[in-house]
C-alpha cells in the first residue's frame, strides 16, 4: 500500500534533486575554487610537465607543467562568473524590452517585436561570435556578447509573460484606478511575472557557459593562459595523444556544469508551470 | 539554446542551449498561411489552393526580402560598435601602417562618410551581389565565400540527416513508451545531447577514430572527412530532434482520431504507421528549419575543429584577423542561408499541410 504512494512522491523531485545537487557542487567549487585548488592556477613547473593524472597532481599537468585539477577548479570561477553577468545583464535588458513592448502602445510594441523575432531567428552562438569579433576578444568582450546573444531570448519571455498579465482583471482594475503604465509594471506586474522570469534566467545560464567556452575555444573569448574551460581545451588540442587528460577533465566540467543547470531548468520550469507537467511527465 | 516562446507546443524541450521552439513571425509563423478570403465568383477548390499557395509564397518571399535587408543594415551598422577606430584595430598587428596608409585604407572602406551613407553604400553593394573586398589580401569577399559555401551546405545538410536518421525514431521510441523506461533513456540522451559542448565531442571523434583507430584522416575536406564532423553535428543535433519528435507525437497521440482508429479496433501498429506518422511528419518539417538554423550556428566552430574548408572557418580565421569586410560579407551569407533555408520549409509546410488546402 505504501509503496506507490512513497514511489509517486519521489518521482517529481528526482530532476530537481539531481540538478540541485549538481549545480550546489559547481557553484561550491566556484566560490571555494581559491581554497580547493591546490596550486597556483597560472604556476608554471608546479610539476613535471604534461604528467599523467596522479594523487601529486589530481588531474595531471599541461604543457607547462601547470596543476590541471587547479586550472580546472579555478576555470569554474571563471565559468560560473561569465555565466552569472551575461545572464544578469541579458536578463535586465531583454526584460525591460519585453515589458516596454508589452505596456508602451501598439507602435512599440509593433516596432520592438520585429526587432526581437529578426534577431531571435538566428542562433545565439551567431550573435555573440558576430559582436565579439568587433569588440575584440577578452574576458569583458565576451561575456557583453553572451549577455547581447541572450538579450532575444528573454525579451521574448518577458514579452509573452507579461501580454498574459495584460489581460488580467486586476491590470484593468489598476488602470481604471489611474495607475500608470510604469508604475503598474514595477509595482503589480513584476511581482507576478518575476519567478517565472528566474526560472528562464536558469535555462540562459547553461547555454551562456556553452557560448563562453565555445567562443574562448575559438581564441575569441578568454585568452590564455587564463584557466578558462574553452582555452585550456584550445591549448591542449595539440597534445590530444600524449597527453589526452588536457582535454578530458575541462570537457567533463563544462558538460557537468551544463547539465546541472539544464536539469534545474527545466525542472524549475516543470513545477513552476504544473499545467505542463501533469500531461506529459507523469511518471517520466 | 533556448526555447520559443509564441505559440509555444508542449514540450518540455529546446529549452536547454536556448534553443527556441517556436519561430517569430518573420520566419516560421503560422500567420497569413490562409487562402484568399472567398469571392463572389465560383471557384474550384484547386483554383483557391492555388491561389492560396501563392499568396502564401510571395508573404514568404517578401518577408525573407526584409529580414535579409535588415541583416544587412545590421552588419554594415556593426563596424560603428567597434571602440575606437576600426582601422587602429585592424592594423594592429601590420607593420606598416603608416598614417598615409591607414588615411586610405579610410577612404577606401568609405569610413569618412557619414554612417547612414556607409550603410548604404554597404547595403547596395550587397544587392548587386559586391560584399567588399578582404584587407587581408585585397580579394573580393563574395568570391571566396561562394567558393566555400558548398562545403558549408554538404556538412550541413549531412549534420541535419543524420540528425533525423537519429532522432526521429528515438521521439517516436520515446513518444510510444511515454513514462517507460526507454522513454526515459531518450530524455536522458537528449538532455546529455544539449549539454555536451560539440567542440569537446568533435576532439573525441578525432581521439577515437582517426588517432588511435586510424579510420578517417584528422583534418581536411572530401567525402571520407566528412563522416566525423557530420557525425558530431548529427549526434549534438539529434537531441534536439527528439525532444521535438517526441512531443508532436505525443500531442497527435491525444487526438480525438487517434482515439476512434483505436475504438475501431485497428492494431496499434496501424494506429501509429496509417494515422500518427504523417501528421507527426508534418509537423517536423516545421521544426527542421529551426534545428538547421541551430546546427549552422554550431557548425561553425565544428568546422574549426575538423579543418573544414566551410565558411565557418573561413569566418572564424577573419574573426581573429579582424578582418571585418569578411565578417560582415559572412554575417549576411550565413543569414541568408539560414532565412532561405527557413523559407523554402515554411512554404514546403504550406504545400504538405492538408488543412491549407481546404480554405
Amino acid at each position: 500500500m505504501n509503496a506507490p504512494v512513497r514511489r509517486r512522491r519521489r518521482r517529481l523531485p528526482l530532476n530537481v534533486l539531481l540538478g540541485l545537487g549538481l549545480a550546489t557542487i559547481v557553484v561550491a567549487v566556484a566560490v571555494l575554487a581559491p581554497v580547493i585548488a591546490p596550486f597556483d592556477p597560472m604556476r608554471m613547473a608546479a610539476g613535471p610537465r604534461l604528467a599523467a593524472p596522479s594523487l601529486a597532481h589530481l588531474f595531471g599537468t599541461d604543457e607547462f607543467g601547470r596543476d590541471l585539477f587547479s586550472r580546472v577548479v579555478r576555470g569554474a570561477h571563471l565559468s560560473l562568473g561569465i555565466g552569472l553577468a551575461a545572464v544578469v545583464a541579458g536578463l535586465a535588458v531583454g526584460g525591460l524590452i519585453g515589458l516596454v513592448a508589452a505596456f508602451a502602445g501598439r507602435l512599440v510594441e509593433a516596432v520592438l517585436l520585429r526587432v526581437i523575432d529578426l534577431l531571435y531567428s538566428f542562433p545565439d552562438t551567431l550573435i555573440a561570435l558576430a559582436l565579439v569579433a568587433f569588440l575584440g576578444p577578452g574576458l569583458v568582450n565576451a561575456t557583453i556578447a553572451i549577455a547581447v546573444s541572450l538579450v532575444p531570448f528573454y525579451a521574448r519571455v518577458a514579452y509573452s509573460l507579461a501580454v498574459a498579465e495584460r489581460a488580467k482583471p486586476y491590470v484593468e482594475a489598476a488602470r481604471l484606478a489611474g495607475i500608470g503604465s510604469g508604475r503598474l509594471v514595477r509595482v503589480h506586474v513584476m511581482p507576478n511575472i518575476g519567478q517565472s522570469l528566474i526560472v528562464m534566467a536558469t535555462l540562459g545560464f547553461s547555454s551562456a557557459i556553452l557560448s563562453a567556452a565555445g567562443l574562448s575555444f575559438l581564441g575569441l573569448g578568454v585568452q590564455p593562459p587564463s584557466p578558462e574551460w574553452g582555452a585550456i581545451l584550445a591549448s591542449g588540442r595539440n597534445y590530444i595523444t600524449k597527453a589526452p587528460w588536457i582535454l578530458i577533465f575541462p570537457g567533463l566540467a563544462i558538460c557537468m556544469t551544463v547539465l546541472a543547470f539544464n536539469l534545474l531548468g527545466d525542472s524549475l520550469r516543470d513545477l513552476a508551470d504544473p499545467r505542463r507537467t501533469a500531461p506529459q511527465r507523469a511518471g517520466a | 539554446m533556448r526555447e520559443k516562446v509564441a505559440a509555444q507546443p508542449p514540450d518540455e524541450g529546446g529549452g536547454t542551449r536556448g534553443l527556441p521552439l517556436t519561430r517569430p513571425s518573420g520566419t516560421l509563423s503560422r500567420k497569413g498561411r490562409g487562402g484568399p478570403p472567398s469571392r463572389p465568383r465560383r471557384q474550384t477548390d484547386v483554383e483557391t489552393w492555388v491561389a492560396g499557395m501563392i499568396t502564401l509564397i510571395a508573404r514568404r518571399i517578401a518577408t525573407a526580402f526584409m529580414t535579409i535587408l535588415a541583416v544587412v543594415v545590421l552588419s554594415g551598422l556593426l563596424v560603428h560598435v567597434v571602440p575606437g577606430d576600426p582601422v587602429t584595430a585592424m592594423m594592429a598587428q601590420s607593420v606598416t601602417a603608416s598614417p598615409e596608409v591607414m588615411a586610405e585604407m579610410r577612404s577606401q572602406l568609405g569610413l569618412d562618410l557619414p554612417v547612414w551613407q556607409q550603410v548604404a553604400r554597404y547595403a547596395g553593394g550587397v544587392l548587386t551581389g559586391d560584399l567588399g573586398t578582404t584587407i587581408r589580401g585585397n580579394e573580393p569577399v563574395a568570391r571566396l565565400l561562394l567558393e566555400r559555401l558548398p562545403n558549408t551546405f554538404i556538412l550541413a545538410a549531412s549534420g541535419l540527416g543524420v540528425a533525423l536518421v537519429l532522432g526521429v525514431p528515438l521521439g517516436f521510441i520515446a513518444a510510444i513508451n511515454r513514462g517507460r523506461l526507454a522513454d526515459t533513456a531518450v530524455m536522458i540522451i537528449a538532455v546529455l545531447g544539449v549539454s555536451i559542448p560539440g567542440f569537446w565531442l568533435g576532439l573525441a571523434m578525432i581521439q577515437i577514430f582517426s588517432l588511435k583507430l586510424g579510420w578517417f584522416p584528422v583534418a581536411g575536406t572530401n567525402a571520407r572527412n566528412l563522416v566525423l564532423p557530420a557525425l558530431t553535428l548529427g549526434l549534438i543535433y539529434c537531441a534536439l530532434v527528439a525532444r521535438m519528435t517526441r512531443s508532436a507525437l505525443i500531442e497527435i497521440l491525444a487526438e480525438d482520431y487517434i482515439r476512434t482508429a483505436r475504438a475501431r479496433g485497428l492494431r496499434e501498429r496501424e494506429v501509429l504507421l496509417v494515422h500518427a506518422l504523417k501528421p507527426a511528419l508534418i509537423s517536423i518539417v516545421t521544426v527542421v528549419g529551426l534545428v538547421f538554423a541551430y546546427l549552422m550556428g554550431g557548425q561553425v566552430i565544428i568546422e574549426n575543429v575538423f579543418s573544414w574548408n566551410g565558411i565557418g572557418r573561413l569566418a572564424i580565421q577573419a574573426m581573429l584577423q579582424r578582418d571585418y569586410p569578411m565578417i560582415q560579407g559572412f554575417i549576411v551569407v550565413f543569414a541568408t542561408s539560414v532565412v532561405v533555408v527557413s523559407m523554402s520549409l515554411d512554404i514546403l509546410y504550406g504545400i504538405l499541410d492538408p488543412r491549407m488546402r481546404q480554405r
